[in-house]
């Protein structure tokens, strides 16, 4: 093996490290969880540091955990099971994709307005974004969720929106009908949120994002259960 | 790890099953896992998190992941053991990372020293992390220790160890190459 070989591979083993400590944030975190993903050998490594860590868990004094915890965890469990849950995805509101799409068009004046207003958080980003959802509610846009050419997702919110006690907004995608909606954030509060696209492909045009209300931990069965707040599809950025 | 392999090996399997029967959508299946590890769950959420209310915060989102992601658990990539108390770590770090939560004068006053000797001597002597981490020198140990014992991000290490950014990041890679070489 290379001297270059061996540094990168000690590199590698001390970014595994890192991860695994909990020290990696943003971007450099998120490129991790896709390498994990994507590549057994640094998946072992992670999982190497996890075991070499795991003494210090072990060694930590357990505490009583008790049935009013189990409870609230079986209160925020689906009423049915969900591999029946799967059986049967929700197809309503994916359904009005064309819809959805013509009243996209109609709004594109709004979106060049919203260009010029979501200037200054476009350069807090650095990068242009190289496409741009709107997510409307009916004629009122929610919010935008910006796509950079490296695939990044952010979402900013473009309004207040009001969350019960003990609810969440959760943002989802389509990538495609065959899969489904997937979920790709949650948050307590409407705020400036990185979408968590690492196992998907990159976002194409006419790609839909919608954000739904969700039990405060997210929907149990990985498929939106909440009404739909905004929803709107990518498309190119000018 | 602490304890027996044949023990660990029972854990293992019994929380291999119940991820398996979670994935086929049993509810009793994630009790069982409650059962086995929601006590040391809760001890280690409250290690990092100090406070109670928000250590079962961590323990309640990490069963309702576990119960969601149950079908995505590969026993071929991991230890199902492993596996949960990961998915814990993540947890309990985003609660820990959520700045609307914490306030700045909260944890920040103890020295480094003594709260990285007291993680260590939780670890039996014979222990091989305490063995290599006895090796590093005493701030560099202290970054370590306490990114992963409290869950100190770059920052706070760079503040309670009273040295720049740079010095903690380079720190921290170097202890993790040595940790590395020490334990195989």
């Amino acid at each position: 093996m290379s001297t270059q070989q061996t540094d990168r591979d000690r590199d590698d083993k001390a970014l595994a490290g890192e991860y695994v400590l909990g020290l990696l944030e943003g971007e450099a975190k998120a490129a991790v969880e896709r390498r994990i993903a994507s590549d057994a050998g640094f998946a072992r490594e992670v999982e190497g540091w996890r075991a070499r860590f795991a003494a210090f868990d072990d060694a930590t004094p357990p505490q009583a955990a008790s049935d009013a915890l189990w409870s609230k965890i079986e209160a925020g469990m689906p009423a049915r099971a969900q591999s029946a849950a799967s059986a049967t995805p929700r197809l309503r509101f994916w359904d009005s994709v064309p819809a959805l799409r013509a009243s996209i068009y109609g709004f594109a004046a709004l979106v060049m307005v919203l260009g010029v207003a979501l200037g200054v958080a476009v350069q807090k980003a650095i990068q242009q974004p190289v496409m741009i959802a709107v997510l409307l509610d009916g004629n009122r846009a929610g919010a935008v969720v910006h796509t950079f050419a490296d695939g990044r997702s952010v979402l900013l919110p473009l309004t207040a929106m009001h969350v019960p006690d003990g609810k969440a907004l959760e943002v989802w995608t389509l990538p495609s009908r065959e899969r489904g909606p997937v979920s790709v954030g949650l948050m307590n509060q409407a705020r400036t949120l990185q979408l968590q696209l690492k196992d998907l492909p990159k976002p194409s045009t006419d790609q839909l994002f919608e954000i739904t209300l969700e039990p405060a931990t997210g929907s149990p069965i990985g498929r939106p259960t909440g009404p739909v707040l905004f929803k709107g599809n990518t498309a190119l950025a000018l | 790890m602490t304890v027996q392999p044949s023990q660990d090996g029972a854990i293992e399997a019994q929380l291999a099953a119940a991820i398996a029967r979670c994935a086929g959508g049993e509810r009793s299946a994630l009790r069982v896992i409650y059962d086995i590890e929601a006590g040391r769950m809760a001890g280690v959420a409250r290690r990092m998190l100090r406070r109670q209310d928000l250590a079962e915060e961590a323990v309640q989102d990490t069963f309702m992941r576990v119960w969601r992601a149950a079908r995505t658990f590969d026993p071929q990539k991991g230890a199902a053991r492993s596996w949960i108390y990961a998915i814990l770590r993540n947890c309990t770090l985003s609660i820990l990372r959520d700045e609307g939560r914490f306030s700045p004068e909260e944890e920040k006053s103890e020295d480094a020293a003594p709260v990285t000797e007291s993680a260590l001597t939780l670890l039996p002597e014979s222990n091989a992390l305490r063995r290599c981490l006895e090796q590093l020198d005493e701030q560099p140990r202290s970054a370590v220790v306490l990114a992963y014992v409290h869950g100190l991000s770059h920052g706070e290490l760079a503040g309670r160890l009273g040295v720049p950014l740079g010095t903690v990041k380079s720190w921290v890679r170097r202890s993790l190459v040595s940790l590395q070489e020490c334990m195989g």
